[in-house]
């Protein structure tokens, strides 16, 4: 086994609006050439660094909007998302909640910040990351997986020096909680000062890291202020990330799914001519509808 | 040159419409300039002079007039690929009779008349194929004029998602409401019955 190296350390870019409600760092698939193929099967990822928003009756959010061909990730880190879709589904992602949206064939939808948590305002901080589906199961049925910070499972680090929370895949025996189409590790690292992680993922998968809170080295290396990204290399397995402060560190990894890619917009397909059926389908109605 | 290594959407355009070779396109770079504008950033403004034609490269414009009410009313949507550009001023030098917006940030090809007149001397067949661009757009707005006029909502919506498959994703729904010249609730109304009639969850 060999050692997995730091191939890039990136800082938020510019912070754009998603809606009125999410102010969004993007990293993937736009800027420092981690587009969708470098990625792969992470086709997406939107950080909303820790922002306050005002307290309004009139709940900010993204209106009404289709998906097609993936999964879309939302872990809330401070703030709470209420969503909607037009197959009457709905409900709240809460602090330290994670919601594993799988749209596939279609989801019609919007997201606004909880109506009770909006009217008070305060800090908000989320991750919205897109993991993208084989061919064969883009146009399965919708589905979601809402997991409530309770049923994460957890990974105790020794001496109390924190936790590793289980998204999916696995960790050191633990398995994820949801579940996934290809092979996909998400965890949220809880680390105390001074405590630090192995992590050992196999070569060729895809894998990164989002500084959440506080700061991190990697290997030792460089240090990794809050709110920047690692992209690993592709090279070695193991690696460790020791805290320089009480950090929490979004680590992903992921077999890439090797096919290819067609994205418009809120659809990603394998061909132009899908895109084009999706478009249709979308405008036809075949999405349902939903009021803003 | 736009992008160095790979061929812009105008490029292509101007390979593809035109056949120009990448010798020719050099030839013509004098007569065309690249331009940004941001979201919102007006281009034509109504009364105002200018003979610019605009060529999206990458976003969306719209052109529109303010009736006497105070509403907006849109005449043209153009996404990647459109040429857009207020006739009035362009060829008659007269004062715009409308307002050509951004409603995404909006990458642009900006010319005018005198890169027609290079486009001639370049491409012989050229007068004679943009004749009937012409006519294809006229009998376009022929088409436009008979469905406002006495077309149902959902059929002025059918026609409108062939010709604009992706701008129903991009723009706000009062937006394509007003190109249709029907009130957004009737947009919402078409749009929940076909989901109804198609939406198999």
């Amino acid at each position: 086994m060999k050692t997995k190296n730091v191939e890039m350390v990136m800082k938020p870019r510019e912070a754009h609006y998603v809606g009125d409600g999410f102010r969004v760092h993007n990293f993937i698939p736009s800027g420092y050439g981690l587009t969708m193929q470098r990625m792969d099967p992470f086709i997406m990822l939107d950080y909303n660094s820790k922002f306050h928003f005002s307290g309004t009756e009139k709940p900010r959010g993204v209106g009404v909007h289709p998906h097609r061909g993936f999964e879309t990730v939302t872990i809330a880190y401070q703030g709470k998302v209420a969503h909607h879709d037009s197959s009457g589904g709905g409900g709240v992602i809460g602090e330290g909640d994670v919601q594993w949206m799988t749209a596939a064939s279609g989801v019609l939808h919007k997201e606004y910040h909880e109506r009770a948590w909006s009217k008070e305002g305060g800090d908000f901080q989320m991750v919205q990351l897109w993991v993208n589906l084989p061919a064969k199961d883009k146009m399965s049925p919708p589905k979601y997986q809402s997991l409530e910070n309770k049923d994460i499972n957890r990974y105790e680090l020794e001496n109390g020096m924190g936790e590793i929370e289980v998204i999916a895949g696995k960790y050191n025996g633990v398995k994820g909680s949801a579940s996934t189409f290809t092979p996909v590790h998400l965890y949220n690292a809880h680390l105390k000062n001074g405590g630090s992680a192995d992590f050992s993922l196999p070569a060729n998968y895809n894998t990164a890291l989002l500084v959440i809170e506080g700061g991190v080295k990697i290997n030792n290396g460089e240090h990794v202020p809050t709110d920047h990204f690692v992209l690993m290399g592709n090279e070695g397995e193991n690696f460790s990330v020791e805290a320089t402060e009480d950090s929490l560190v979004l680590v992903m990894s992921g077999e890439p799914i090797g096919e290819p890619i067609a994205a418009q917009g809120p659809f990603v397909m394998n061909t132009k001519a899908e895109l084009a059926q999706a478009m249709r389908d979308f405008n036809m109605g075949q999405f349902g509808f939903l009021e803003d | 040159m736009i992008y160095s290594d790979m061929d812009s959407n105008f490029q292509k355009y101007l390979k593809t419409e035109w056949g120009l070779s990448a010798v020719d396109i050099v030839n013509l770079e004098p007569f065309f300039h690249s331009e940004e504008a941001k979201k919102g950033d007006i281009l034509v403004r109504k009364g105002s002079r200018g003979r610019s034609f605009y060529f999206v490269e990458e976003g969306m414009l719209r052109m529109y007039d303010i009736s006497e009410d105070g509403r907006e009313h849109i005449l043209h949507f153009a996404p990647e690929n459109w040429i857009l550009g207020d006739r009035g001023s362009v060829y008659f030098d007269e004062p715009a009779f409308f307002y050509i917006d951004a409603i995404e940030d909006t990458l642009i090809v900006r010319f005018d008349l005198a890169m027609m007149d290079q486009l001639t001397n370049l491409c012989p067949d050229f007068r004679e194929n943009n004749d009937l661009l012409l006519h294809n757009h006229i009998r376009h707005l022929n088409r436009r004029i008979n469905l406002l006029q006495g077309a149902t909502a959902r059929t002025r919506y059918l026609n409108f998602i062939e010709l604009y498959p992706d701008v129903l994703l991009r723009v706000p729904q009062w937006m394509v409401a007003s190109y249709l010249g029907i009130a957004p609730e009737s947009l919402s109304r078409v749009r929940r019955e076909l989901a109804k009639e198609n939406f198999k969850p």
